[in-house]
């Protein structure tokens, strides 16, 4: 398969410039006038009229009620897991310490390994993730369980749904993380596929963690119901530290009564009431500040997947964090007569139970009722609100309303569309440099061409084009973050193939530029500090198109003939540049155990050139007479021939 | 269409047919000849046994399986290569009907007797009609006569779904679907029953089949219905998750949890085929031909109404299956049928304003009394029609485009020709600026191609697409100008050392595609029209015969290759331009041994006798 790659990569050369643009514009027509439709109540119905809602939920009820962490059962074919959130009974003391629902580095206490992908901080985005201090060590005591091993031979390679309520949901979902991270390295099995829903769960993470989950295209994977005057997963918005004593006793009141509740649910109690004062008070805390909360980040906890924000009239699903951070604010400032703090955080069960109710049954939309919304997408953001639990008349509508409508609006088959045609814009840069390398490729190579700008109009060009790619691939990887393409793009050969393809031809040139600008000097070698992310990724998709290939090959692979078209590791020549300076270094250096070291690295380097070229997956411009690569050979020999002879002359003496 | 050659007329007769034929108890099929207009009706009989609507141990809640490419060769996706699937019991009690009775022969002896033929049926019986009829559209080009030449006409009453979504597919490319209409009322239960996964309530089934079984079949006596609430909530739940799981798509919903949810919730593979003439609960006759919005009526007219008692309105789905020769009596009338789902114009709001020209429409909508998100389904369901014409008027577009870049490599060929070397070995050598500016055409080509590929992977394009002579000619003339010089392109960068033979791995899709849609025009078995690959396969006997494996290991190979070659030249499919003594081809052949060489049946081909033969033909 991946030669239909690399013949089906160069395909878009096509479309004349004129014609293009000419579609470009059709395309943006079309999609302006038609087609535009609001789906998270679309979602959010789906959802509901599924069982699954149902059996997570009473799962969870009986988790909460046992004494273990955790329950299994299976249902059909999937095997659901949920985790007790009433194992911390010191939680509700100490809401106003700030200390539980503090934010710890995910990696502590060995998280390290545990949560990989996303503790690894390259490049830009080395700020650490960021999680709750009391979910993340119920979570590792858990991991450090026997019982833990028993969980992963459960659910290894089935379809699992991981589930929990309010602390109980913090746990699975750093089940899920977990899973999902060793899932994305090869190691201990993990489930086939995997769904994490979560029920009136406090925040878990910070912003990091969001853009990561986004990053990894996990948003999927989990659910966050949220019911609309449900103040728990509202509550790691405020500022717990400046919460007013008599709130704190308030909310520690709260919690104790639902804990009482979900732990002994067969046990009649007198139902808890705050008194008035309390809960205008409670009710009024909460709401200004999840409404601070989208401007100024006083809280460093953040949204991330999705949320299902749930009235009895439906649900909408939700996937980006600042709009559910926002309708976190509205819906729970929308209607607030309805229903009451004390019941809705622990009254799940009787909520999905109404919501597949209604969603069955035929209802008067009161939308009918405003003349002005007539086309379909209005009218779908208008039932997305009710969905949610905020109607027309409400006070919060209208900028909900403006929330959801200036969204940025994703359409990914169309961007799909018309970013081949963007690519088949910028093959053209790509044909140019091909035919440069050609042009280099006897004398010195265009890696070193580049480098030393020999021919300053020409190698400027080239520069051009070379920045125009990365352009166009910062941009397209940019929108797949955004969700903006189809979610299965990575995998679609065209895109992995053209992607390999530019890899191999412009990453050495991206290298070259690197060490012609001496920027290892200050910021160090290029594979560990200079390597653009994009290259990153596009390793990533290639690799995993290779493992489907290998699993399918049935041909076995025999030895080139002749030498690659494309050095097959794009990464060559920042091997070569290392290999040099330790070349450089092992001329001067005096000192035998540093040197023995440099030695070391120089035959490794050796050894790996040496495999390449053996297989012939190196390009020819790699051999050229005068390329970085033939300079280092030369001056290994010669090294190696004054240390010969110095090691003779020892001998002599 | 209903009104169109008397079918109206037909349909009561039809009905009750298809209701005499369950008490049938030889046959199980009743024929029945109309005189005017001329006729034959073929009613098939309902099963009224779970085994015979959900197949044991299919491996699929919904019982499903592949249709028999041998019975049905046609219904398949071309391009994509994808089998449709099918209730699996519906297909074996077909195929038992088509062995064990009468059924081909009395439509042999119809056809001849020049009568329009008429399949019929209620319940499962109409499933069996449905198979019924595509077996004669398949079988039709064999029957003798112009009889044949006559579309069937298909009616159901209350059955429940057949196929996929590839089986729908298949039959609007075929230009078939035309010919079903199926009746289906507001509250009936038994053709929405596939919507929802039965494997695990196959006893309820078999209760419910039991009960609705007619009174004189049941040997015992009637067993006493309890409600069937559990099944009516099941079917309901299912039906609303498809409905909205097909409204998510085509509304273009990117929210990856989605694609997570498809994986936990059970969806029906099955989709409505053809007309729908649907009853709502106040009588009207609603007429659809959209598959996707038949899909969520199904659901919309189906879903509870508020305030009614469930067990009363799951007795109602069961009472409701008996009802169709009610709604098709006498007072059907092609006026009586609202056609819903081609209009742009549904409403959203009923208070907008008074527009005088669009209130008899509005009227119209705010009696269906359909809800809101009824309504922005049927929309989506019609934009994406919509947008499907939009990306074929595109890739139209196209055409002229792709001819010409085609007609610039025809005379480079021509060139080549001249030049001594043939068009591939030419390419393959790349040595002028002809053979580079070929190249860049070759890449304009893949990208327009590639594009059609991509969206027919997707069922972007009007279903009927494959089905288009233009294209299929197009594509075939595209194949076997520039395969030759993909794979020229692959063997010059030896790419065959990467990922293997041309033919395993390196055939890109645009040419597999152009390839399937020829075989299916032709009605040719797959992997026969292969003649634009004849250089790849010249290829790899290079290397292996270079490799230095024996001749006898490779000669069957050889000779197989040879009879094609002669095959495809004659045809003219491929070019004589192969035989040039420096072509890569002739360059091989030369070095088998003597004796196969003399035998061969294209010996006269390379040694250039006939080469004299051609020119004066051509002169």
């Amino acid at each position: 398969m991946h030669v239909s790659k690399l013949s089906s990569l160069s395909l878009s050369l096509s479309l004349s410039l004129s014609a293009t643009e000419a579609s470009d514009v059709e395309f943006l027509g079309l999609s302006l006038v038609a087609k535009r439709f609001e789906t998270s109540h679309v979602l959010g119905a789906l959802l509901a009229s599924s069982p699954l809602l149902a059996q997570a939920w009473s799962h969870c009820t009986h988790a909460n009620a046992s004494n273990s962490s955790f329950v299994v059962e299976h249902h059909d074919d999937t095997v659901y897991v949920a985790f007790s959130g009433t194992q911390t009974s010191a939680l509700s003391s100490s809401v106003a310490g700030g200390e539980l629902f503090g934010p710890v580095p995910i990696s502590t206490g060995g998280g390290q390994e545990l949560f990989a992908p996303l503790v690894g901080g390259k490049g830009d985005d080395a700020q650490p993730v960021l999680v709750q201090a009391a979910a993340l060590r119920l979570f590792l005591s858990l991991y450090n369980s026997s019982e833990f091993r028993l969980l992963v031979s459960e659910t290894g390679s089935r379809s699992v749904v991981l589930t929990g309520h309010s602390m109980g949901g913090c746990v699975a979902s750093l089940v899920a993380l977990h899973f999902l991270c060793s899932s994305a390295g090869s190691g201990s099995p993990s489930p086939a596929s995997l769904l994490c829903i979560t029920f009136g769960s406090p925040l878990l993470g910070d912003d990091a963690l969001s853009r990561a989950v986004l990053r990894e295209r996990w948003s999927g994977r989990f659910c966050h119901v949220v019911a609309q005057h449900d103040i728990m997963p509202r509550l790691l918005l405020c500022p717990l530290n400046s919460m007013p004593p008599r709130l704190v006793t308030s909310v520690t009141d709260l919690m104790q009564s639902w804990h009482f509740a979900v732990r002994y649910p067969g046990f009649s109690r007198p139902s808890f009431r705050l008194s008035d004062d309390q809960r205008t008070e409670l009710h009024r805390f909460v709401g200004v500040h999840v409404a601070a909360a989208e401007q100024q980040q006083k809280s460093p906890y953040r949204p991330f997947g999705n949320h299902a924000l749930c009235s009895a009239e439906g649900a909408a699903c939700i996937d980006d964090p600042l709009i559910v951070v926002k309708l976190l604010h509205l819906t729970f400032m929308a209607d607030p007569g309805s229903s009451s703090i004390e019941e809705q955080h622990i009254s799940y069960g009787d909520l999905v139970a109404e919501i597949s109710q209604n969603v069955l049954s035929k209802k008067r939309i009161r939308i009918e009722e405003e003349p002005t919304r007539s086309s379909g997408y209005s009218a779908g953001v208008s039932m997305a609100l009710e969905a949610s639990g905020i109607r027309i008349q409400d006070m919060g509508a209208a900028e909900a309303r403006e929330c959801l409508e200036t969204r940025m609006w994703r359409r990914p088959n169309m961007n799909c569309a018309s970013l081949a045609i963007k690519l088949a814009k910028v093959t053209p840069c790509r044909a140019q440099i091909e035919w440069y390398k050609t042009l280099c490729d006897d004398d010195m190579g265009y890696y070193d061409c580049f480098k030393h700008r020999k021919a300053a109009k020409r190698d400027a060009k080239v520069n051009m084009n070379r920045i125009k790619l990365g352009h166009f691939w910062d941009g397209l990887l940019a929108k797949l973050q955004d969700n903006e393409l189809p979610h299965d793009f990575h995998r679609r050969s065209k895109w992995v193939n053209a992607a390999q393809f530019y890899k191999l031809l412009v990453e050495p040139l991206d290298i070259a530029e690197y060490y012609r600008c001496k920027l290892h000097e200050t910021r160090g070698h290029y594979l560990p500090h200079g390597r653009a992310r994009r290259y990153e990724v596009f390793d990533r998709w290639w690799n995993e198109g290779e493992e489907e290939v290998r699993e399918a090959a049935t041909w076995k692979k025999k030895k080139r003939s002749k030498f690659a078209g494309l050095t097959q590791d794009s990464c060559f020549w920042a091997k070569v540049e290392e290999a040099r300076e330790c070349v450089k270094r092992a001329r001067a250096e005096k000192n035998p155990a540093k040197l023995a070291k440099l030695w070391d690295s120089v035959s490794g380097f050796e050894g790996f050139a040496n495999r390449l070229i053996e297989r012939k997956e190196v390009s020819v411009d790699v051999m050229a007479p005068r390329s970085s690569y033939s300079l280092w050979v030369e001056e290994v020999k010669e090294l190696k021939l004054k240390r010969a002879s110095s090691v003779l002359v020892g001998v002599e003496r | 269409m209903l009104c169109e050659d008397g079918r109206m007329a037909l349909i009561p007769l039809c009905c009750s047919l298809s209701m005499a034929a369950h008490l049938s108890p030889s046959s199980p099929f009743l024929r029945h000849d109309n005189s005017a207009p001329s006729a034959a009706v073929f009613a098939f009989r309902a099963s009224w046994s779970a085994d015979d609507w959900l197949l044991a141990g299919a491996g699929s809640p919904f019982g499903e399986r592949e249709i028999d490419a041998a019975l049905f060769p046609s219904i398949k996706s071309v391009g994509n290569d994808t089998t449709a699937a099918v209730n699996g019991a519906f297909l074996r009690s077909f195929k038992k009907v088509l062995d064990t009775s009468r059924l081909q022969a009395e439509v042999h002896a119809a056809v001849a007797g020049k009568k329009q033929i008429v399949f019929t049926g209620h319940s499962s019986g109409g499933s069996i009609a449905v198979l019924a009829a595509i077996w004669f559209l398949e079988q039709r080009l064999n029957f003798e006569g112009r009889g044949g030449q006559v579309d069937p006409f298909c009616v159901t009453f209350g059955s429940p779904l057949v196929g996929d979504g590839v089986f729908v597919h298949a039959l609007q490319r075929e230009n078939w679907a035309r010919c079903f209409l199926h009746f289906v009322t507001a509250a009936d239960i038994i053709p929405r029953c596939l919507l929802a996964p039965l494997s695990s309530s196959k006893d309820e089934l078999e209760a419910i089949l039991r009960f609705l079984c007619p009174k004189p079949l049941l040997f015992s006596p009637n067993t006493v219905m309890s409600a069937p609430v559990t099944f009516y909530r099941n079917v309901l739940g299912h039906a609303l998750s498809v409905s909205n799981h097909q409204a998510c798509l085509l509304m273009g919903c990117t929210n990856p949890l989605l694609e997570v949810l498809t994986g936990f919730v059970k969806l029906t593979p099955y989709r409505p085929l053809g007309a729908y003439v649907l009853c709502s609960r106040d009588g009207r006759l609603l007429c659809l031909r959209n598959s996707n919005s038949i899909l969520h009526m199904l659901f919309y007219l189906f879903q509870d109404v508020p305030g009614a008692d469930v067990e009363e309105v799951a007795h109602g789905s069961l009472e409701a299956h008996r009802l169709y020769e009610a709604m098709t009596g006498d007072h059907l009338n092609a006026q009586n049928i609202v056609s819903v789902d081609s209009s742009d114009s549904i409403p959203l709001s009923f208070t907008n304003g008074f527009d005088d020209k669009a209130q008899p429409v509005k009227t119209l909508w705010k009696d269906l009394d359909l809800s809101l998100e009824a309504r922005l389904c049927l929309r989506a369901a019609a934009e994406w029609e919509k947008q499907r014409l939009r990306n074929q008027a595109k890739i139209d577009d196209n055409y002229s485009k792709i001819k010409e870049a085609l007609n610039f490599l025809g005379d480079y060929r021509a060139t080549c020709e001249v030049r001594g070397l043939g068009y591939y070995d030419t390419f393959k050598l790349q040595k002028d600026v002809e053979d580079f500016n070929a190249n860049v055409k070759r890449l304009e080509l893949a990208g327009l191609w590639d594009e059609i590929v991509e969206m027919l992977s997707r069922y972007e394009l009007p279903d009927g697409f494959e089905g288009r002579q233009e294209w299929v000619k197009l594509g075939t003339q595209y194949r076997w100008l520039v395969e030759p010089l993909d794979i020229a392109n692959y063997y010059r960068h030896s790419k065959n050392e990467d990922t293997g033979p041309y033919m395993v791995k390196g055939r890109p899709r645009r040419y597999r595609y152009t390839q399937r849609w020829l075989e299916h025009a032709e009605r040719s078995p797959a992997g026969s029209c292969t003649e634009s690959c004849f250089w790849a396969s010249v290829e790899e006997l290079c290397i292996d015969t270079g490799d230095g494996k024996p001749f006898l290991e490779v000669r069957s190979r050889v000779v197989e290759l040879e009879r094609e070659v002669l095959r495809w030249v004659t045809k003219g499919s491929l070019g004589r331009d192969v035989f040039v003594s420096e072509s890569t081809f002739a360059r091989w052949w030369v070095t088998l041994p003597r004796q196969h060489r003399a035998e061969s049946c294209i010996a006269r081909f390379v040694n250039g006798e006939d080469m004299l033969e051609t020119m004066e033909a051509s002169i």
